[in-house]
Parts: C-alpha cells; sequence; structure tokens
C-alpha cells in the first residue's frame, strides 16, 4: 500500500495564512466529526489504537500518556512542544510555516479529549516568522468558531496562547520547559511526580512534540486502524547529499534509503563516511550500518570525506557545553572539559593524560547526569572514538 | 529600537504574573539590547520578585542578555550542518579581521559567538550581525558584509 502524505500533503500548495485554503482541502472535517459523532473517551480510543507515539525522540506512547491527564479531573493544560533546538532539525518549524492549521486542528482535538481548557505552544524563541504565521491563524481559528468558548456550538471551550522560549536547547524536555513557561531558569525537575500528574502550575499536563500533534486529525478522520497501517514520520536531510531539507516517508525508512531516496544521494564528487542520526545529540553509523531504520528525531546529517572531524567534535561539544543547564556537576563540568579536551585534540597537543580523562569524563556523562541532556553530549563523541578512532589510547 | 518605550511603561503591557516574566524580560531585551541592573531591579519590583530571582531567569537564556552588549555583535552558527559549510573558517576569517578571539567579552566595539542551530540548515552557514541575519555565508564574503557595519 502506498503511504499518504499525512503531513506535508498540501504544503507549497495552500497558503499559510489564509484559514480558507485549509478549509478547501479538507481541513477541520476531523474536528467536526469529533464534535458531531464523537466523544473524548471515543477520540482517545482512536489514537490509542494507532499506536501514534512521541516524534520528538523520546518515541513514548501518545495515547498513554494521553489517558493518564483524561482521567483525571479539574484544571489541566495542554502544551504542543515547538521548541526544535535539536540541531539540524526544523521539521516543526516548517510544519508551522507551511500549514499552521493542521497543527492547531490537532492541538484542539487533543486538548479536548484530555479535557484541557487552555493551551500553549511553546515556541522556539527564534522562529519569528512562525510566530507571526501561528498568530495569525489562532485568529482565523477564533473567527471561524473552532477556538474560544462553545466551539462549533458545542460545549466544548479552548483557549490557544502562544509562549515563545528565549533560546535554550534544554527547554526541548518537557520539564524544562514547564519551568520555563513559570517563569524559572529552564532547568529539569526531577520526576516523579510526572508533568501528567503535576506538570504545569502544578496541574496535570501533557506534552507533545508539534509532528506528533499534527497526526492527529488524521487520525481522528481515518481511524486509528488505518493509521497504525501507513504512518509516516518527517525526515531532516543535512549535510552532503542532494537534496537537503525535510522530506515525509513511512515509519521504518532505512538510512540508506533516506540518503539514496529522500535525499538523491550523494552529493557530486563526495564520498559517504559516516552519518548522524538525530541531531548533535545523534549516534554516527558507517556505511556497513546503514540498513538500519531511523529511530529518534529524524534529523540526518551524511558527513562525507572531505570534512574535518576536528571541527565537528568542536561543533558537538561546544554546544553541548553552551546549552547545559548547570544544575547537576556531571554535566557542567563534563560537558565543559570535554570540550577543552578536544580543542587540545584539534590543536595537535592532546596528552596521554587526556586520553584517559576523556574516557572518564564520557563514562560519567553517560551514567550520572541529572538528564538526558548529559547522555546526548556522550553519544557522538562516544561514536568517534568507538567507530572513527578519534583517540586510540593504551589503556586497558 | 524602541528609543523613546521606558521599562516601566514596557512592563505595563503584561499582568504581573509569573508566566509573563519572560516575556516581559524578551521585550526589555529587544527595545535596550540587553537588560541592566536598574531594569532588572524594576522588573522585580513589579513582579514583586527578589531582583536575585530576576536574574536568575535573565541569565538564564541565549536570547536575553544581562551585560552591556558591544557595538557590533557577531554571531556565527556552529551546528553540524553550517560546520560541513565553512562555518570554522568564517569563524577564523572573523577572529584576524578584528584580532578578537570568539567568546571574548572585554572588547566593547566588537564581541564575536559560537551560537546553536537557528533550525535554518538548509539556508546555512549562517552568520547574524547585530540582529541581522546573513544567510549561505562563505568565509571570503565575510568581509564585504562586515564592511558596510563599519
Amino acid at each position: 500500500m502506498r503511504n499518504p502524505k499525512i503531513i506535508t500533503e498540501h504544503w507549497g500548495k495552500i497558503d499559510p495564512l489564509k484559514i480558507e485554503d485549509y478549509l478547501n482541502v479538507g481541513g477541520y472535517a476531523a474536528l467536526k466529526k469529533f464534535i458531531a459523532k464523537m466523544d473524548p473517551q471515543k477520540a482517545l480510543d482512536e489514537v490509542k489504537i494507532s499506536g501514534l507515539s512521541g516524534k520528538g525522540g523520546a518515541g513514548f506512547l501518545t495515547g498513554a500518556k494521553w489517558e493518564i491527564v483524561a482521567k483525571q479531573k479539574g484544571e489541566k493544560y495542554f502544551i504542543c512542544n515547538l521548541d526544535e533546538s535539536e540541531p539540524g532539525t526544523y521539521k516543526d518549524r516548517l510544519i508551522a510555516e507551511n500549514n499552521p492549521q493542521i497543527l492547531l486542528e490537532g492541538i484542539i482535538l487533543a486538548a479536548l479529549t484530555v479535557g484541557a481548557k487552555k493551551s500553549y505552544i511553546y515556541l522556539n524563541g527564534n522562529f519569528e516568522k512562525a510566530r507571526e504565521i501561528l498568530e495569525r491563524a489562532i485568529e482565523q481559528a477564533k473567527e471561524n468558531k473552532f477556538l474560544g468558548s462553545k466551539i462549533l456550538g458545542s460545549k466544548y471551550l479552548l483557549e490557544i496562547e502562544i509562549f515563545s522560549g528565549a533560546g535554550a536547547y534544554i527547554c526541548g524536555e518537557e520539564t524544562a520547559l514547564i519551568n520555563s513557561i513559570e517563569g524559572n531558569r529552564g532547568e529539569p525537575k526531577i520526576r516523579p511526580p510526572y508533568p501528567t500528574e503535576a506538570g504545569l502550575f502544578g496541574k496535570p499536563t501533557v506534552v507533545n512534540n508539534a509532528e506528533t500533534i499534527a497526526n492527529v486529525p488524521w487520525i481522528i478522520q481515518n481511524g486509528g486502524g488505518r493509521y497504525s497501517e501507513c504512518a509516516t514520520k518527517l525526515f531532516v536531510l543535512g549535510g552532503a547529499v542532494k537534496k537537503r531539507g525535510v522530506a515525509e516517508a513511512p515509519i521504518g525508512t532505512t538510512m540508506k534509503k533516506a540518503i539514496e531516496e529522500l535525499g538523491g544521494g550523494m552529493q557530486r564528487g563526495k564520498d559517504f563516511w559516516f552519518a548522524q542520526v538525530g541531531g548533535a545529540a545523534g549516534r554516527l553509523y558507517l556505511e556497513k550500518e546503514l540498513d538500519a531504520p531511523i529511530t529518534g528525531s529524524g534529523a540526518i546529517l551524511v558527513v562525507d570525506k572531505t570534512a574535518n572531524l576536528y571541527d565537528l567534535l568542536l561543533s558537538w561539544t561546544g554546544f553541548f557545553r553552551r546549552e547545559s543547564c548547570g544544575k547537576c556537576v556531571p554535566c557542567r563540568e563534563g560537558t565543559f572539559r570535554l570540550n577543552e579536551i578536544v580543542e587540545r585534540l584539534a590543536d595537535g597537543e592532546i596528552s596521554d593524560r587526556d586520553k584517559e580523562a576523556m574516557l572518564d569524563i564520557l563514562w560519567t556523562l553517560e551514567n550520572t547526569t541529572f538528564c538526558p541532556l548529559g547522555k546526548f553530549a556522550a553519544t557522538a563523541v562516544r561514536d568517534a572514538v568507538d567507530k572513527l578512532g578519534v583517540v586510540s589510547t593504551n589503556y586497558e | 529600537m524602541q528609543k523613546s518605550s521606558t521599562t516601566s511603561k514596557i512592563l505595563l503591557d503584561f499582568d504581573p504574573e509569573a508566566a509573563n516574566l519572560l516575556p516581559a524580560l524578551k521585550k526589555i531585551n529587544v527595545a535596550f539590547r540587553y537588560i541592566s541592573e536598574v531594569d532588572a531591579e524594576k522588573v522585580a519590583e513589579y513582579f514583586e520578585l527578589p531582583l536575585a530571582k530576576v536574574y536568575e531567569t535573565a541569565s538564564f537564556y541565549d536570547l536575553l542578555e544581562t551585560k552591556k552588549p558591544a557595538i557590533l555583535e557577531i554571531e556565527v552558527c556552529s551546528g553540524g550542518d553550517c560546520t560541513l559549510g565553512e562555518s570554522a573558517g568564517i569563524i577564523k576569517e572573523i577572529e584576524n579581521r578584528y584580532r578578537i578571539k570568539t567568546g571574548d567579552e572585554f572588547n566593547p566595539k566588537v564581541r564575536l559567538k559560537k551560537i546553536s542551530c537557528l533550525g535554518r540548515c538548509s539556508e546555512g552557514p549562517i552568520m547574524i550581525v547585530n540582529g541581522k541575519v546573513y544567510e549561505k555565508m562563505t568565509a571570503s564574503g565575510v568581509h564585504k558584509i562586515l564592511g558596510e557595519w563599519g
């Protein structure tokens, strides 16, 4: 069966500033169906059947997350995570810029299903264009009674507010994101309690990635069963491929297929060296490992043999040194020292002591940090050591 | 640049609630390029928070500055995609042009910063000068653009 384009179908064909364009291609049919023929329980069941899982990288089952919050009474929040600060990833930004209404419809369906009356879009502070488009889209959705009180004449009500971040990678992590909206430093909180129990302002909160949410209207419209057969994922291709950019393809697409078919193969005169999958936090894959499916956020950086590996190592370690929030010592010190050692490595001044320290730091980051950022900081460097032989040591 | 608006006027746009602290700080930062101690005190008073709490938040985020910026603030993306482009070469070229080091903060005229990915990878390498974004930069192309900034 040919996979439909669930998210990118109308990109470039509809004007993101006009809700009419989205309505003309069948937009908001899912919301109308929900209001006329469904209730939150039925919608929740469809999402559970669909097997929809988080597209931001962690892959938690969306239906399971919603169910925990839907079961609880009282005030709740729904948050669309559009922070998207992972280097080399910009699929969510393109959803907002190309078809903002599909995202809003998804947010409305999700919020009504879990019983939230207030929703936030946590938008990356650098996405100015996306913010303008989304603000306009929210206004138009209100004018058409898809938002506000008495949605389409029903008893449902919902308000969506854009919360613009201020540039912090860690705010993509849901508890840090919540801290940021609350006016605090964007540091992660200890779990439990999970946001689904005590999230924003202490209330039960669902945080979903924007791409995850954009799938919801299709699921409600066509049923969870059909979705489970033809689910897709957005992939972001970068580096030495012919066609760089975002492409939609079935879940489980292998790296090889993505590079050859979605990316159009290697650029002329460039030989494949390795691919980094999942942004700066991503693992490195050699040519012989490309038959595995792409996991995580879906970003693929293709590196060719002319690339300077030291520049890349500096890019990765510098990024995590800047973005470590400083809450826990292993990450704050580890990312800092790792970057320093890589600087010496790049200058050709690395000592045996540095090599030993580097392996110690990698172990510490992998095993002892408060949140996953520490592990992320070690991933690419670890693979560079193991697979590319960046430092070869004499230690056992 | 909104020279005419004062911090007190900006604050009046916001209800003094926790969820408005970061938006208010961002707006002050856009108006004055940074959040001075005097401004931070005004924010603290308005939101009825300790000054330390305001600084705690203000000092955390990349898009907020708590130190007076240089006349020329240059930022170069150091994400993976831009690095596979020429961003390392661009950084060296700028360092040589002004005889500065990336990250040094003591020069009041010009500062160079490496920044994290802005998600514009297909248009990279990215350079930002005083908030203006330049796409598809090359190492040799920096002089013409920086020449325009004086």
